[in-house]
């Protein structure tokens, strides 16, 4: 197959180029913005997710659930609108769905097929669990956690507790609960799930390699996900309302806990990286922003335990890719202390021109175009927000141009094409 | 009244608070009272939280002492409790977005200000606003979103209102996530707001309480 150059998206300069050079000049620009340098033009990063079936005229749920679709409509906005990078639905539902997971909603599976794919948040673990959680993480995970959060795992409750393996030939007098109708449901069910994560991670890998073979190389986020340890204790764990509670009710146990879960996740990013050869940690954060807590709890709850985070990272020659969701403009100052040129920062909603003038000699920036206004903005005000960004935040370079957040759910086709127009245009040179 | 117990409220004492409001009630203090403290230390959060003094942590501590002291204060309730409100809204999340963290702080601090907030919750279908509208008559209604898609939903939200011919009769504040001023005149609102703040000054402009 070869690149329809001739679109009328692609810019001049990309003329009659092979996709082995586009691809090869693509990376190029991506590595040079993570490095802080001034790449030949500003790369454009399209995280289109359910624009796709929109723009494609299917269903979110057939989105997300026939991959041949999926990757046909991927392929085709790739080769239209002639980002650098593009990234479409990036979750599956099925592993979920046999499972029988109770904090994901998903099109066409208690949402409507045209609903958007949504997190929804329980306590699972109550504040009487620290104990139990921080003498043995892993026991309590999977014998008391899973039961909560997988109806289809309700079964591992009933398993001895794990360290027992230890008791060796003496075990195995306990493994006839393994055939426990419930604990056997439990098994058949996470058998079933890794048959289906496995075949939505072939289809990760293959979609990687036809985008490749067509010029396009991954975004620079490809890697392990982990969060801020705060984040972690607060998304899947405790709830929102349960570990802003812990913040003054019980903020021994709750930072034991984030110390255990950071060293925790190292261990997963580091160990990843080393398997697949991917140099990136994506971490989405939900709960640092300005508004959340003070700077007191900031400076004791969060930032500390994020800092060590992306510092073991980098140490490991890993580069965090780090979400700023929300408003960081108070706490601009904390980012600006990592080590220079060795992270990305994806900031949703931040005064982008403030960002790149307290952390720009510090991370590369990712972002600039809010996403409400490529879907209520018209033409001009497009071109002139983009003008102004790729001049202002592009300044020298280490800026990927991308949208707030990574969903581009009900942007106007009309307006991305003049987003990415714009950006070839004010971003060379 | 009891300045002690106001106080244990709004300095985040919840166990000392419940503790003591027990006490009040064992000694022969009226339910009543012991509500109008509540009200006063809520009163003090609000305002801490306005002047950022307090964040999150704090408006859903002082939520959760609230909520354990109506627990005790309701079965010993004789009269009701007819305080005098500010003005109506009627607040939601709009349909096909389950987000209900901004909202609930949005009706936090709505509450404390004097507001009476019916809260139709996540979810909520255009057809429920205008029922809801309908019936309790409100100045204002508060459209929240989280996803991008909820922009559309706010704008038919608006236009169900209007359809219904009710749009003439409130005004309607939007925020969440990634709103701001081109997904309000998208949605046709008459404000957007990006703090709970936010919300409690575009009330009390709209129903003349007063803003700060």
């Amino acid at each position: 197959m070869t690149t329809n150059i001739t679109a009328s998206l692609a810019p001049q300069a990309d003329a009659g180029k092979s996709p082995e050079q586009l691809l090869a000049e693509r990376s190029a620009r991506f590595e040079d913005a993570s490095a802080l340098r001034k790449p030949d033009r500003i790369p454009i990063f399209m995280p289109v997710s359910f624009f796709l079936a929109d723009w494609g005229g299917v269903s979110h749920q057939q989105l997300l659930e026939d991959h041949d679709k999926r990757q046909q409509l991927l392929e085709r906005a790739a080769l239209h609108f002639q980002p650098d990078s593009i990234l479409g639905v990036f979750n599956d539902p099925r592993a979920a769905l046999a499972l029988g997971d109770r904090m994901t909603k998903w099109p066409g599976h208690g949402l409507p097929e045209t609903g958007s794919f949504q997190f929804a948040e329980h306590e699972f673990m109550t504040g009487d669990d620290y104990d139990a959680f921080l003498k043995d993480p892993a026991d309590w995970s999977i014998r008391t956690y899973l039961p909560r959060a997988f109806s289809q795992l309700e079964g591992l409750a009933l398993l001895p507790p794990l360290a027992m393996a230890a008791f060796g030939t003496y075990n195995l007098l306990n493994l006839g609960v393994l055939r426990t109708p419930p604990v056997a449901a439990a098994l058949k069910a996470l058998a079933a799930a890794a048959e289906e994560q496995a075949a939505a991670d072939a289809w990760v890998a293959e979609s990687g390699q036809r985008l490749a073979a067509l010029g396009f190389p991954p975004p620079p986020l490809v890697g392990s996900l982990i969060e801020a340890p705060f984040d972690f204790m607060s998304d899947t764990l405790r709830g929102m309302r349960g570990v802003m509670t812990d913040i003054l009710r019980r903020p021994a146990q709750l930072l034991e806990a984030e110390d255990r879960v950071l060293e925790i996740q190292l261990e997963h990013a580091i160990s990843f990286a080393r398997t697949t050869g991917l140099p990136y940690a994506f971490i989405p954060l939900h709960r640092g922003s300005d508004g959340f807590m003070s700077i007191a709890q900031f400076e004791r709850f969060y930032w500390p335990q994020l800092r060590q985070m992306q510092l073991r990272l980098i140490e490991n020659q890993i580069t965090p890719v780090v979400f700023y969701e929300g408003v960081w403009n108070k706490r601009l100052d904390y980012v600006a202390e990592l080590p220079a040129g060795k992270s990305i920062g994806w900031f949703q909603a931040s005064d982008i021109f403030k960002v790149k003038e307290v952390a720009g000699k510090t991370l590369c920036i990712m972002g600039g175009m809010r996403n409400s206004l490529l879907q209520a903005g018209t033409v001009e005000e497009i071109r002139e927000t983009t003008r102004e960004v790729c001049q202002r935040v592009g300044e020298g370079g280490g800026f990927i141009m991308c949208t707030g957040i990574g969903e581009m759910e009900g942007c106007k086709p009309e307006l991305v094409e003049a987003w990415v127009r714009a950006t070839h245009e004010f971003g060379s040179g | 009244m009891s300045d002690e117990l106001v106080e244990a409220i709004a300095e985040m004492r919840d166990e000392e608070a419940i503790d003591l409001a027990r006490q009040l009630l064992d000694s022969g203090t009226s339910p009543l009272v012991v509500l109008e403290d509540c009200r006063k230390a809520m009163a003090i959060v609000g305002q801490r939280f306005e002047d950022e003094e307090y964040f999150i942590p704090e408006l859903i501590l002082a939520g959760e002492t609230l909520r354990a002291i109506s627990e005790i204060v309701k079965p010993l309730m004789t009269g009701s409790d007819d305080t005098a409100k500010n003005g109506t809204i009627v607040l939601g999340t709009v349909q096909g977005d389950i987000h209900d963290i901004g909202k609930d702080i949005v009706s936090f601090m709505l509450d404390v200000n004097g507001f009476e907030v019916f809260d139709l919750g996540v979810d909520v279908p255009p057809e429920t606003f205008v029922a809801k509208v309908r019936e309790v008559q409100p100045e204002i209604v508060a459209l929240s979103g989280f996803l991008t898609l909820s922009f559309d939903a706010m704008k038919e939200t608006v236009e169900a209102l209007q359809k219904a011919g009710l749009r003439d009769d409130v005004k309607i504040m939007i925020g969440g996530g990634t709103v701001d001023d081109n997904v309000r005149e998208y949605a046709h609102a008459d404000a957007f707001g990006s703090t709970a703040t936010d919300a409690v000054n575009l009330a009390k402009n709209w129903t003349g309480v007063g803003a700060r």
